[in-house]
Order: C-alpha cells, then sequence, then structure tokens
C-alpha cells in the first residue's frame, strides 16, 4: 500500500522543472569544479555523457521570487551554500547542529489502532493488538464506546519495551488458561505469551522465536499444537504449543504445490482435521541447499541450529516470482512439506483476504477483506470460484481496512477489528449486507480515519505534488 | 492512497522512488520477484502501468529500488543475491538486467544514482579486520561485474555510513543516510550526512540530523525535499514521519 501525505505547500511543477533543469544544464556541459578530484576524470565510452552540472539557480524557491531566509538559517550558513562548487561540499560543518535541532513537523498517529482480535468467551473480555503504538489492550466484552466519547479506555494494557510487542497481527487466546498469544510480524521475530496477570511494560511469560513474516496463529488445544503462517516464505510452521525459545517446529508446510502465497489468517476445524488459510497471491519458488535444509539458517537467518525451519530468502529461485489469485487454501490438518491444498476457495472477491475465522457451528469461514472493506462469510465446505454466503459491508456497517475476524460461537456475535477507523465492531453473527454494529469499541472519536502507517520501512518525495510517498 | 489486490502492491512493501522527470512511481516486490511501476498520480486500486518479473530478471528478494531518469535505468539492489542488478528504465515484463554488479567481499543493501559524476553511491557493508562492518560504497555508474569500490566510508568514525536507507544531493555530494542504535528502540539514532566526494576512508558524517538523543528511535526511509530545504524520515518504531528543515545540506 502507498499512502501520498501531502506537505504544507503545493508548488505544482516546481519540482519536475528542476529535474528537467538538471538535465538541460548538462546538456549545456558546464564546467564541474572538481579537477583535483580523480571521480570527476572521465573515460571516452563513445556514447554521450553527463560531463558536467551546475544547478539552474533560477528555479531554486518559488518561481522568480526571493525566499526569505528562515530565523534557523544562519548568515555563514547561507554563504557556504552559495560557495559550494558542484564538486562537493567543501564548507566547515557543526556535526552536532543537526543532532538537536527538532523536526519541523511530525506525522504520527496519536491513537491506537486495532489489527487483530479475538474474544476470551470464558471471561468475557476482547483482546486488540494495536499496530500503531505496540500494545496489546483488552477491553470487557459488552463495552460500548458511547457515540460522543473520545474512546474507550482498557481494562488491561501490556505494552513497552520490555514486552517485545512490536507490529502484532495475529492473536490466540488459550480457553483454559486466559493466557494471550501475540504474533509480532516484523522485526521483533518471536511469538509473546502473556498470563492473565500481564498488565504494563513486563516481560513475555513465555517465548517462541519464530520465522521471520508471521501473521497468523490457530491452535488446535486437542492435539496440543500451534499454527503460525509465514508471509516471508510462502509457509505454515507447526510447532507444540507449549514451544519456547529455539525449539524447532514440528512441521513445516511449504512449496510450489502448496499454493501458500504471501499467507495471513489460518483457522482449523479439528471435527473434520482442516486448515484454512487466506492468502495474498504472492509467491516464489524455492529450491533446498545440498543438505536439504535451507541455506544460511532461512529468511534473515532466523533458524540457524534449528532441526526444522522453512526455506527462505537465500533459497529462492531467482525470478520464479509470481502474482497469484488471492485465495482460501484448505489442507489436511497434519499436512507438511510440498503437499497440495485439498480445496481452493478463489474467486473476484477477495481483496488483500486477511484474518480469518472458523464457526464450526455453522460450518462457516468468516474473512477479513481488508482492501475490500468487508467481511466476506463462506460455506468452508466451498470450493472454486464461489460466491460468499454473506457479505457485510457498507458506510451502516462502519467496516473500514478490516484485517482481523472473530467469530464468538458462545455468544452468537462476530468481531471485526476495523485497521482503517480505530474501531471493533460486533454484530450478530448472521449478519448480512449494510448492518449497523450492535457495539463498537474505538480508541478514536468517532468518524475519524486512521493514517494506517503500518511499518514505515521507506519513502519517498513527489516533488510534483508535493506529496510523501509510503509504502506500509 | 494506492491500495489493494489489483495494485498488486501487498502490506508489506520495503521500498519506493519517485521519478520526477516522467512522473512515476517505482516499488519493489520482494515476494513476487518484480518491480512495480505506477503512474505518479495513481490512486485507488490502480494497477501498475509496467511490470518487471519472470525468470530472466534475476530477482531474489528485490526489497529497494533505485531509478534513473538521466540515463533511463532502473537498479534493483538485491540484498538476497547480493548483486545489483540493472534494468532499461521503460522495461515491462520479463527482462533480463543490462547489467549486474557484484563486488567480492562487499554486500549491497541500497544504490542511489549520483548522475552528476556518473557514479553508483552503494549502502551496504564490507569486513574490516574479519568484521563486517556497514560502508557507502562508490562505483562508477556503468561498473558492471565483479567490481571493488573505487572509494569507501568505513569503520568505527563513520558511524554506519551506509548501513541504510540513502538519498543524495549530488549537488554537494552529501549522502543522507539513516542509522539505528542497537534494538529496536535507540535514542542513538540519527540520520548522518557523508561526503562522499571529499572523504574515503573511516570518516565522520558531516552532521547528523535527528539524533543522536533527539527524537528518531529507529529511522528507516530518507528523502529529501530540495525546495523546501528539508529531509524527510520515516521511524519504524514511532510509525511516523518526520520533516527536518537542514538548509546547511541544500
Amino acid at each position: 500500500m502507498i499512502q501520498p501525505l501531502q506537505s504544507r505547500r503545493r508548488v505544482g511543477f516546481i519540482g519536475i522543472l528542476a529535474t528537467i533543469g538538471v538535465v538541460t544544464a548538462a546538456v549545456l556541459f558546464q564546467e564541474l569544479h572538481t579537477e583535483s578530484h580523480p571521480m570527476s576524470l572521465r573515460k571516452p565510452t563513445g556514447f554521450p555523457q553527463l560531463i558536467a552540472y551546475e544547478r539552474f539557480r533560477g528555479l531554486e524557491g518559488e518561481m522568480c521570487q526571493w525566499t526569505a531566509a528562515s530565523g534557523e538559517t544562519t548568515l555563514v550558513a547561507s554563504l557556504q551554500q552559495q560557495q559550494t562548487p558542484a564538486g562537493g561540499f567543501t564548507g566547515q560543518a557543526d556535526p552536532s547542529a543537526g543532532a538537536i535541532r527538532p523536526p519541523l513537523r511530525v506525522i504520527r498517529d496519536p491513537y491506537s489502532n486495532f489489527a487483530s482480535i479475538a474474544v476470551d468467551a470464558v471471561r468475557n473480555e476482547v483482546v486488540l493488538t494495536d499496530e500503531n503504538m505496540f500494545n496489546i489492550l483488552v477491553y470487557d466484552r459488552l463495552t460500548n464506546t458511547p457515540p460522543k466519547a473520545t474512546m474507550s479506555e482498557p481494562k488491561r494494557r501490556i505494552g513497552g519495551l520490555d514486552t517485545k510487542v512490536e507490529f502484532q497481527c495475529g492473536l490466540y487466546i488459550d480457553p483454559v488458561s486466559g493466557d494471550i498469544y501475540a504474533v509480532n510480524n516484523d522485526t521483533m521475530r518471536t511469538l509473546v505469551i502473556f498470563s492473565r496477570k500481564a498488565r504494563g511494560n513486563v516481560p513475555p511469560d513465555r517465548e517462541l522465536y519464530t520465522p521471520h513474516g508471521t501473521f497468523g496463529i490457530a491452535v488446535d488445544e486437542e492435539a496440543q499444537e500451534l499454527f503460525l503462517t509465514v508471509q516471508h516464505d510462502s509457509a505454515v510452521v507447526v510447532y507444540n504449543k507449549m514451544a519456547e525459545r529455539e525449539d524447532s517446529p514440528i512441521r513445516v508446510l511449504q512449496g510450489d504445490r502448496t499454493l501458500l502465497a504471501d499467507p495471513h489468517g489460518i483457522a482449523l476445524d479439528t471435527k473434520n482435521n482442516l486448515m484454512f488459510v487466506t492468502n495474498f497471491g504472492y509467491s516464489q519458488s524455492h529450491t533446498p541447499g545440498p543438505d536439504g535444509r535451507p541455506i544460511h539458517g532461512g529468511t534473515l537467518g532466523a533458524g540457524r541450529g534449528r532441526e526444522l525451519w522453512p526455506l527462505g530468502w537465500d533459497d529462492t529461485v531467482p525470478g520464479s516470482g509470481k502474482f497469484s489469485p488471492p485465495s482460501i487454501t484448505v489442507y489436511d490438518l497434519k499436512a507438511s512439506g510440498n503437499t497440495a491444498p485439498v480445496r481452493v476457495i478463489s474467486g473476484p472477491q477477495f481483496n488483500w483476504p486477511t484474518g480469518l475465522s472458523f464457526d464450526p457451528q455453522r460450518n462457516e469461514l468468516f474473512v477479513a477483506n481488508d482492501a475490500g472493506n468487508s467481511v466476506l462469510v463462506f460455506d468452508a465446505s466451498a470450493s472454486g470460484d464461489v460466491a460468499p454466503l454473506r457479505v457485510i459491508k457498507g458506510p451502516k456497517s462502519l467496516i473500514k481496512n478490516p484485517t482481523g475476524v472473530f467469530v464468538d460461537v458462545k455468544n452468537d456475535e462476530l468481531w471485526v477489528s476495523n485497521f482503517g477507523s480505530y474501531s471493533a465492531t460486533v454484530y450478530k453473527r448472521t449478519a448480512s449486507g449494510d448492518t449497523a454494529p450492535l457495539r463498537i469499541i474505538r480508541s478514536a472519536p468517532a468518524g475519524k480515519s486512521a493514517l494506517m502507517i503500518g511499518n514505515p520501512g521507506a519513502l519517498a518525495f513527489d516533488s510534483k505534488r508535493e506529496e510523501i510517498l509510503v509504502p506500509n | 492512497m494506492v491500495s489493494g489486490q489489483k495494485t498488486l502492491l501487498g502490506r508489506t512493501m520495503h521500498g519506493i522512488r519517485y521519478d520526477a522527470i516522467h512522473d512515476e512511481i517505482l516499488v519493489p516486490h520482494q515476494f513476487a520477484q518484480a518491480v512495480l511501476v505506477f503512474r505518479g498520480g495513481a490512486d485507488g486500486e490502480e494497477p501498475p502501468i509496467r511490470v518487471i518479473q519472470g525468470s530472466l530478471s534475476q530477482m531474489m528478494a528485490p526489497e529497494r529500488i533505485e531509478v534513473d531518469p538521466v540515463n533511463n535505468e532502473i537498479l534493483v539492489p538485491d540484498g538476497t543475491a547480493n548483486k545489483i542488478l540493472v534494468y532499461p528504465r521503460e522495461a515491462n515484463g520479463n527482462v533480463a538486467p543490462i547489467r549486474v554488479l557484484q563486488s567480492s567481499g562487499n554486500s549491497f543493501s541500497e544504490v542511489n544514482v549520483d548522475p552528476v559524476r556518473d557514479l553508483l553511491v552503494v549502502g551496504g557493508s564490507t569486513r574490516i579486520k574479519g568484521k563486517s562492518t556497514s560502508a557507502l560504497m562508490i562505483f562508477n555508474r556503468t561498473d558492471e561485474g565483479d567490481v571493488q569500490p573505487q572509494s569507501m566510508i568505513a569503520g568505527p568514525n563513520s558511524r554506519g555510513a551506509g548501513g541504510s536507507r540513502i538519498a543524495l544531493n549530488p549537488d554537494l555530494g552529501l549522502a543522507f543516510g539513516t542509522v539505528r542504535g542497537n534494538g529496536v528502540h535507540s535514542d542513538e539514532s540519527f540520520v548522518g550526512v557523508w561526503n562522499y566526494v571529499e572523504d574515503t576512508g573511516d570518516a565522520p558524517p558531516r552532521w547528523t540530523i535527528g539524533g543522536p538523543k533527539g527524537m528518531l528511535r529507529q529511522p528507516r526511509g530518507v528523502a529529501l525535499d530540495r525546495r523546501n530545504k528539508s529531509i524527510i524520515v520515516s521511524d519504524k518504531y514511532l510509525n511516523a514521519l518526520l520533516t527536518y528543515y537542514f538548509p546547511e545540506v541544500f
């Protein structure tokens, strides 16, 4: 996803003119003042070369207008700028000048932004992960933020550096103990487990060091097995439920035949021994190293020393990447290796299918359809290009960029975490169409749209529109 | 906002560049081993206008990208393949690189083109006394094959030159690089400004911006707004974009 964030001033095509000026100046072969430096020496290539360049000063600042110096511009700095030759900066710099200078502007979301969701029906609580400020937030299940209230306060918050909570995208609540299992998606590479006593900035009660890029989580309580999807390796890894630290997975599902492709959500039907996975549709092929193991310990070396680990980026086949339609792939619960799905549910209605929840009573699958601003409900036995049984979508539903979904069978309710609107919304389990939620938990004023800055690892500046481009 | 299935983007994109001359946005796709090119004004669920992908491309996990609108090239520093793959700017489909740059003993993660001096300014790492050290490496723009850099800024005094994302001001020969402290949250983080024309070896940054002991905690992306003499930084821990006015470097 790319988000343009417009800066305060807009100058139309000044930026592009400036760039054209660069090229024009290059063609004019202005003198380059770097004769003393070896980089300025050019070798003939038989082709036109950019030999010299000088700034097109007429395009600095507003077109043909004087740009007043700001209060932060020193005379020395201004003179340095004017006198600097194109060969490189040669003035004296005060290296500490920038360290203490505050930013001119900061774009930062001040509200909790809900990503994943799970209900603890035994203890009447709902748990949400906040991917903006890195919290796990626990609310009473019947919390309903009044329309005029800014937000609802959580009963408990787990967050802070000691918690190792970062970009948390998956949640599981142990039905017996109430332990919270929370999946870190990015740099932390660890599944953190907190007891019900956890509150504030506390270390996790247990950790499991996972592959890089885990997203969804599900648990087979009868078999005591824990399932995680791995985006970066297009894999599912299965651990003993009580695994910790450097324990290895007991099974890995990965390979071209699996059709796993940037997998996100995962749900289990333990009665019929099935595993369901949502896929964005982006994948590459892998080949194992000579010993059948991942080269260099898998993606970013996270699996060094493990007995079993998914093949990683170093094991990818160059140029094998592909875009496939988004889907739900269905496997035998014990599937491992390069095993094909038993069924695939696909169709044009999928648009970044993310969170997934299974209703064993009605045999239905609920999909948080992120970019579709909808929740799709399928017959869990469906196969191929089938229409959903129901779609919840529309302005009254308040569903906006849903990334998490949870079916509360006990209370006959459907929960949705809306990454796009700082809210968790609750519906009757059989809701359909543009249905208003029964209740809503908000972390920000009503009607406010989230910035949705999530993990801004890069940015670019569009000089034509004066916009900051942010991939998430 | 550009989002949705038809864009071929996901929620895990790691690089971006804007081509001001041709008004295009370029995004590498590490999962599908592809380069996506969008109109500069793309919005909503708008598909890319060009896609580089396929068996000839040699891409493994492209996370970063650079566009050279002067010489009409797209450069992909593939950190997994440890190569810089160069494609024609208007390439579309299953296209082989026109040049491939490697450098024995050095790793690549980021590349910028200096069209003024016809150089590649490459971020990555090298080995100094057997220890992997981040490095800012300078190559001729058209270097290919296994080539050693013509100069390099690296060492303890350089304070992480070339360690993460880089932006250039070729007018002054300055490279802006985001440097993270230890861990996921560190007030030792900053944006360093190195002079890759005048300096070499274990050269310190000419300036540090936003830290140490500033607001930055885990800076990642960096871009320059040259008209407004500003440096824009994304911080992963803060989930924020910070703009620093710093006329000294423009």
